[in-house]
């Protein structure tokens, strides 16, 4: 039939056609195949970055703010924290030359420069007096550095704290000090919560990063540790079976149950954002960067709020640490325009050029990693609900003692600085996640969590 | 007709002696066909396999980074001292067997119900292949959020319409909640293959079973049911061997833990979802691979149907 | 009268017909509710997507305004567009090219050992893409593939081949064996049997089959988003760039995912155009 001859031709035809399309998809080396690009002095550079707003912002800006000016083109692979973990990791690991520049944080920053996977960036922002090494804040540069050497430069930082809405609790006669107990702050909640409005939201996601934060922050400060250490910073044994890890998950999950928001064990910092600003739940602990959400001129709830320290107990300090940071993997063969581009990311005069540029405006300028940045008039206008609480919590948070007793592996609040963290942290959480699902006992998943966390043998 | 055209063939070779006996060039006329999509798959697929066994005898691991060191079998035998392999393996199958079923009832039933003429076929197709067409990222967040969620999903809402109190889908019944959203992505493309199955019957068979006198239901039974057989059991088998590979709806809707954490997911966490120990996750993977192979050679052979073939010459 | 050829099912009242239909469109409606609702919010305003369910509300585009805005550097939705286009077209066309001689070879005119090459297609299923993820990653790099079309392109080709090879062979086996000696009778080579006999009769199979193909090799996220990260980033790494992990998106991602999968929408439209009952037959007669 003659239909389905042309049918054949045409589809030959196409595969060919195609072959040689396939030839000008893009490789490696070359530019975009988009836009323009390549001016004489310029090049590319392949950065990774997650998709949090301020990264989106920087990365609209790029290319009026730092294209122009450098020629460097600039080609971003936005991508969600899991993922993007997944390909730097492999990336800066396992010698992937794919990127240029990739976002890290400071759980891998010290481990990857440590095992000399990363390029160090001190001697290129100490001779660049631009750069002002010595504003960013000396928390967040630690957390990045080992052995004195930055391996990472701070784009993004953020701590946790309490956000509560003051109207609810003074209507309940609840009063929150600045620096409560979590004992304090369970009261409140519990007093405070009814069918249509929950006490306080607490993650309940399994992830090393979801849950595992957060408990790890209330385990912290209950005196419990995950590993204990040896003397020479080693994981000696797991810590799990104890009194003190007991009663730390004991009480996050009592408190969960009793005043703890709807679907719990699903819920993390996006569902947590949702329900507060939906006047779903009247308190909540979690990430600073919430505070600018929260106050934004399109949050329902906005200038209702009032801002505590993270809660504690038995510690003076228990707010995590976590910081968004760029990285020059050591397989990349463009190093030089690789640290250009760190330089204006980081450095202070992209956060004076963002303000006036980015959507969420002032506010919405990357917090926590300069001290200048809370000096900025239109920044402490515009933020004056937050930048405050936002500086002292990262200024506070006890990154190289978080607990009452020594750690094993490199500093870390919110997780235990060691390679294995990941796998036990995700594992462990989803035991305790079904058990604020009401599925299992809290004696069977510390059980198995005793069981995963003692297979890490130092 | 093979003799002519074997000696047509020798015709054409007239002043050469004939190199092969026709016998031969029939069977290597019938293996021709076959050939370039067979190698094209050997070199796809086998290469990357016998990687995989290499590594999976290596204690490679990716962070810290470190020299790879051949170490036998250990990874095999941590596989089978592994506390939560077992309820992984259990949760696979429950997720495998529970959404194949289901969708192929459903789609079955579709097929039937869209394969008579009514205003606006077309279109009820369509729509009913639209859960197929999503990412399955987006399926799984968009039942997560707006179907099972307590406080915001439609499902909660309508049983709060009629008094009854919400319920925790994802967190109180992680495997049904990922079985059902399964069962609705899944229904289109057992619909599609009944669909076409159905198409191929041919209608002169269904008007000489009408002019014998059969009802309705009994040509439904005795023809359209058995005609649909064969591809009730290929999508069995191409629905069994898709669902058990998937992850990604497990790591949308529940990040994992004791009822969602299935296989694929299992072997995730072990590599690139944290774990970062390439070398057992490459062994689990070669051990699901050989039983697969196991699960799958017992059950086609009970499936005989599929595999009937006409073993003409 | 081409075209439709079962205007019901043998023996059936009219009323009985009717309320089939209904019925067809009630379950229809039903079973699309999540895919309507998620079209729905896709007009919403954040806020309004992430609360209780709103069926009346401000409707706007500013969502699909969002996702389309595009930036220098960034993915855009024509760049994700493009590749995926082009991976798909060309590693379906590849293999439906491959998949129906292949079929015809294993239903039509049988080799000895098809049962076993069967079996092999399908093997070639079982290990678990997060793990051959690694061989693959690894021969990318060093083959330079990663971050270009071709290399998706090949390795679309290998996952879709089995399905093809199986679905195909399923519908070949359906044809009557006496066209297909008829038209060797009549001096027909393969290619002859296949344009004359074959895909006519086979063409709901085929048309079910390719849109499989095509679906799969649209949607497929987990390799695109670890081999081309950078370069050759397909339309799913795109809508998942709409995800947020600090903020609101689902009307955002809703607006993305209506967008991604109006091409597959418009290839399913057309491929069940093709399945209808008798056209094949009709035209054989």
């Amino acid at each position: 039939m003659r239909g389905t001859r042309a049918l054949s031709v045409s589809a030959a035809l196409l595969a060919v056609v195609g072959v040689i399309a396939t030839g000008c998809g893009g490789s490696d080396n070359t530019g975009q195949t988009s836009g323009g690009g390549g001016k004489s002095k310029g090049g590319s550079i392949n950065v990774a970055i997650v998709d949090n707003p301020q990264m989106k912002d920087i990365a609209k800006l790029t290319p009026s703010l730092f294209t122009k000016r450098t020629g460097i083109k600039v080609n971003y692979t936005i991508l969600d924290e899991g993922t993007l973990r997944q390909v730097t990791t492999r990336d800066v690991a396992a010698g992937g030359r794919q990127f240029d520049v990739a976002m890290i944080g400071p759980y891998e920053a010290p481990q990857f420069g440590k095992s000399g996977s990363l390029v160090d960036l001190t001697p290129m922002a100490q001779s660049d007096s631009a750069y002002r090494l010595g504003d960013i804040i000396p928390a967040v540069r630690n957390a990045l550095s080992a052995d004195g050497k930055m391996y990472a430069a701070p784009f993004y930082g953020e701590s946790s704290f309490l956000m509560y809405r003051k109207d609810v609790l003074d209507k309940a006669g609840v009063k929150i000090p600045l620096h409560p107990t979590w004992d304090q702050v369970a009261a409140a909640a519990r007093k405070v919560n009814t069918a249509k409005m929950a006490g306080i939201c607490l993650r309940g996601k399994p992830g090393w990063g979801d849950l595992g934060a957060s408990f790890t922050t209330v385990l912290n400060t209950f005196g419990g540790t995950w590993w204990s250490a040896k003397p020479d910073g080693s994981v000696d044994k797991a810590q799990v079976n104890t009194p003190a890890f007991r009663n730390a998950l004991q009480f996050y999950v009592n408190l969960v149950h009793d005043a703890g928001e709807k679907d719990a064990a699903n819920s993390s910092f996006n569902e947590c954002l949702t329900q507060y600003k939906d006047s779903k739940v009247a308190m909540w602990y979690d990430a600073t960067v919430a505070a600018g959400l929260l106050e934004a001129s399109d949050s329902a709830v906005k200038g209702k709020n009032g801002y505590a320290f993270a809660p504690v107990e038995k510690t003076k300090a228990a707010g995590w640490l976590w910081t968004w940071a760029l990285a020059i993997p050591k397989t990349s063969s463009k190093q030089d325009l690789a640290w250009q581009y760190i330089s204006w990311a980081t450095g202070p005069q992209y956060l004076k050029a963002a303000g006036t540029r980015i959507d969420g405006g002032w506010a919405a300028l990357p917090p926590g990693t300069r001290k200048s940045t809370y000096e900025i008039p239109q920044y402490k206008k515009a933020a004056a609900a937050f930048a405050g609480p936002t500086l002292s919590a990262i200024a506070a948070a006890p990154i190289s003692n978080p607990g009452t007793t020594k750690r094993p592996g490199l500093p870390g609040v919110q997780y235990v600085g060691i390679p294995q963290f990941q796998d036990v942290g995700n594992q462990c959480t989803q035991q305790f996640s079904a058990v604020i699902a009401g599925r299992t006992s809290v004696d069977s998943a510390l059980g198995n969590c005793q069981d995963v966390a003692s297979q890490v043998n130092s | 007709m093979d003799a002519a055209a074997g000696t047509a063939e020798a015709s054409e070779q007239k002043p050469r002696k004939l190199i092969s006996p026709p016998r031969l060039s029939e069977s290597w006329r019938r293996r021709l066909p076959l050939l370039p999509a067979l190698l094209i798959m050997i070199v796809l697929t086998q290469v990357p396999f016998v990687m995989s066994i290499y590594y999976s005898l290596t204690d490679w691991h990716v962070v810290p980074p470190g020299p790879r060191k051949f170490v036998g079998l250990d990874n095999y035998s941590h596989l089978f001292s592994d506390h939560f392999f077992g309820s992984a393996v259990w949760v696979s199958v429950q997720l495998a067997v529970i959404p194949v079923l289901g969708s192929l009832v459903l789609g079955t039933a579709f097929a039937l119900l869209l394969d008579r003429k009514f205003i606006g076929r077309g279109l009820v197709r369509t729509l009913l292949i639209t859960p197929f067409l999503l990412m399955p990222v987006v399926v799984g967040l968009i039942w997560k959020n707006q179907m099972f969620n307590d406080l915001y999903g439609v499902i909660n809402w309508v049983v709060g319409k009629l008094g009854g109190t919400p319920v925790d889908f994802v967190a109180r019944h992680p495997t049904m909640a990922i079985a059902v959203t399964l069962i609705w992505q899944w229904t289109p493309f057992m619909m599609l293959i009944m669909l076409a199955g159905l198409q191929s019957q041919p209608p002169d068979v269904l008007e000489a079973a009408k002019v014998d006198g059969a009802t309705p239901w009994g040509i439904f039974r005795q023809l359209t049911l058995a005609h649909l057989r064969p591809y009730m059991e290929l999508g069995i088998l191409l629905g069994t061997i898709y669902l058990i590979q998937v992850y990604d709806l497990v790591a949308v809707m529940t990040g994992g833990g004791p009822g969602s954490t299935n296989v694929p997911y299992f072997v995730f966490q072990k590599s690139i979802g944290g774990g970062w120990e390439f070398g057992q996750a490459s062994a689990y993977s070669i051990v699901v691979v050989v039983f697969s192979i196991i699960i799958a050679t017992v059950s086609l052979r009970v499936l005989s149907r599929l595999l009937r073939g006409e073993e003409t010459v | 009268m081409r075209g439709d050829r079962a205007p019901r099912v043998v023996g059936e009242r009219r009323w009985v017909n009717v309320s089939f239909g209904a019925l067809a469109w009630v379950v229809g409606l039903i079973f699309f509710f999540p895919v309507f609702w998620m079209v729905l919010n896709s007009f919403k305003t954040e806020q309004d997507a992430n609360t209780s369910p709103k069926l009346f509300f401000h409707p706007t585009l500013d969502r699909y305004k969002d996702v389309t805005k595009s930036a220098g550097g960034l993915l855009s939705f024509g760049e994700a567009f493009t590749n995926s286009a082009v991976i798909v077209l060309v590693s379906v066309t590849i293999v439906m090219l491959l998949a129906i001689p292949a079929a015809y070879a294993l239903a039509i005119r049988p080799v000895p050992k098809w049962r076993d090459v069967l079996f092999f297609f399908i093997s070639t299923k079982f290990l678990p893409i997060v793990a051959a993820i690694l061989p693959i990653w690894i021969l990318g790099r060093n083959l330079d593939l990663l971050n270009t079309r071709l290399g998706l392109i090949i390795l679309y080709v290998g996952i879709n081949l089995p399905l093809a090879v199986w679905m195909l062979r399923s519908f070949f086996q359906e044809i009557p064996r006496e066209l297909v000696e008829a038209a060797e009778i009549d001096g027909a080579g393969l290619r002859g049997q296949l344009t004359s006999v074959i895909l006519p009769i086979a063409a709901p199979g085929i048309a079910a089959t390719a849109l499989l193909c095509v679906i799969f090799a649209w949607n497929e996220f987990f390799y695109a988003v670890q081999l081309n990260p950078v370069h050759g980033s397909t339309v799913p790494i795109w809508v998942t760039t709409n995800v947020s992990t600090r903020g609101d998106f689902l009307a955002k991602l809703s607006a993305a995912s209506v967008l991604a999968c109006i091409p597959v929408v418009l290839a399913g439209w057309i491929a069940q155009k093709r399945m209808i009952r008798g056209l094949a037959m009709g035209a054989i007669k």
